[in-house]
């Protein structure tokens, strides 16, 4: 095949993180794409234990400003 | 005992001795209700990534606390609310005892997140961001014409190829007759 996808694998697995800090806005937007919206899993293949981790970080993080709960209204 | 830890942003036009201040309000209130301080420290001016109150900015005060009871969670959480200078807080259960931090590291901490907030160094920020933009643009651009005008010869190639064929195949197909 001409196409191969590229492996997916879980980012925190790969770098041994076991829990998720919502203070750590660096490591969240990985997982957001530009409009802010939290990414499918199975889009970014992380395991399903740790994407539950993750969305609840996200979600922590929009509540206390870190990060947009949209980002139309920022950009304009 | 559980460990909490708390995230309040300060109105980002109080400068050291007023932040102090609430800080103060704060910690006096913790006492009142019972609970012991492992961490209070100012996290840093940052930009907040949607306006509270019509700030742009606010200043984040990180606290951390253990407690046994938590019948008077409620109340802080209500006086946090009612406090005038403080725009959002949040309060999240820890898992695990937070270390203690160190005053010289906190100092250091404090002083990066200030420079890193200053207002040139996100003008920079924008600026590099435009010009990203605007050389994207364009060379994607010239990369579709390019694209394009490629297809376009290669398709008229085919096309005069097939007219010639088919010219051929009649002729003999004349000749044949």
């Amino acid at each position: 095949m001409a196409f191969q996808s590229r492996r997916k694998f879980c980012y925190f697995k790969e770098n041994s993180i076991t829990e998720v800090d919502y203070k750590d806005v660096k490591l969240l937007r990985r997982f957001v794409n530009d409009q802010g919206k939290i990414m499918p899993r199975r889009v970014t293949g992380t395991s399903s234990k740790m994407h539950r981790k993750l969305v609840r970080a996200i979600k922590q993080a929009r509540n206390i400003a870190l990060m947009p709960y949209t980002n139309i209204s920022t950009e304009s | 005992m559980r460990y909490y830890e708390s995230l309040y942003i300060v109105n980002p036009n109080f400068e050291q001795d007023r932040l102090d201040e609430v800080m103060k309000t704060v910690t006096d209130k913790m006492g009142e209700y019972g609970f012991s301080i492992i961490n209070h420290r100012l996290w840093g001016k940052k930009r907040l990534a949607y306006a509270i109150q019509k700030h742009k900015y606010g200043s984040f005060i990180l606290l951390h606390f253990e407690t046994e009871t938590v019948e008077n969670l409620n109340q802080f959480q209500r006086f946090m609310i009612l406090e005038k200078p403080i725009l959002r807080n949040q309060t999240v259960v820890l898992d695990t005892r937070p270390e203690v931090q160190k005053e010289d590291e906190i100092v250091d901490e404090s002083k990066e997140a200030v420079a890193s907030s200053d207002s040139g160094s996100e003008k920079l920020e924008e600026e590099t961001k435009e010009v990203v933009d605007e050389e994207s643009g364009e060379t994607g651009d010239e990369v579709v014409k390019e694209e394009a005008s490629i297809e376009k010869e290669s398709v008229e190639e085919e096309i005069s190829e097939t007219v010639e064929e088919t010219a051929e195949v009649e002729e003999k197909e004349e000749v044949q007759e």
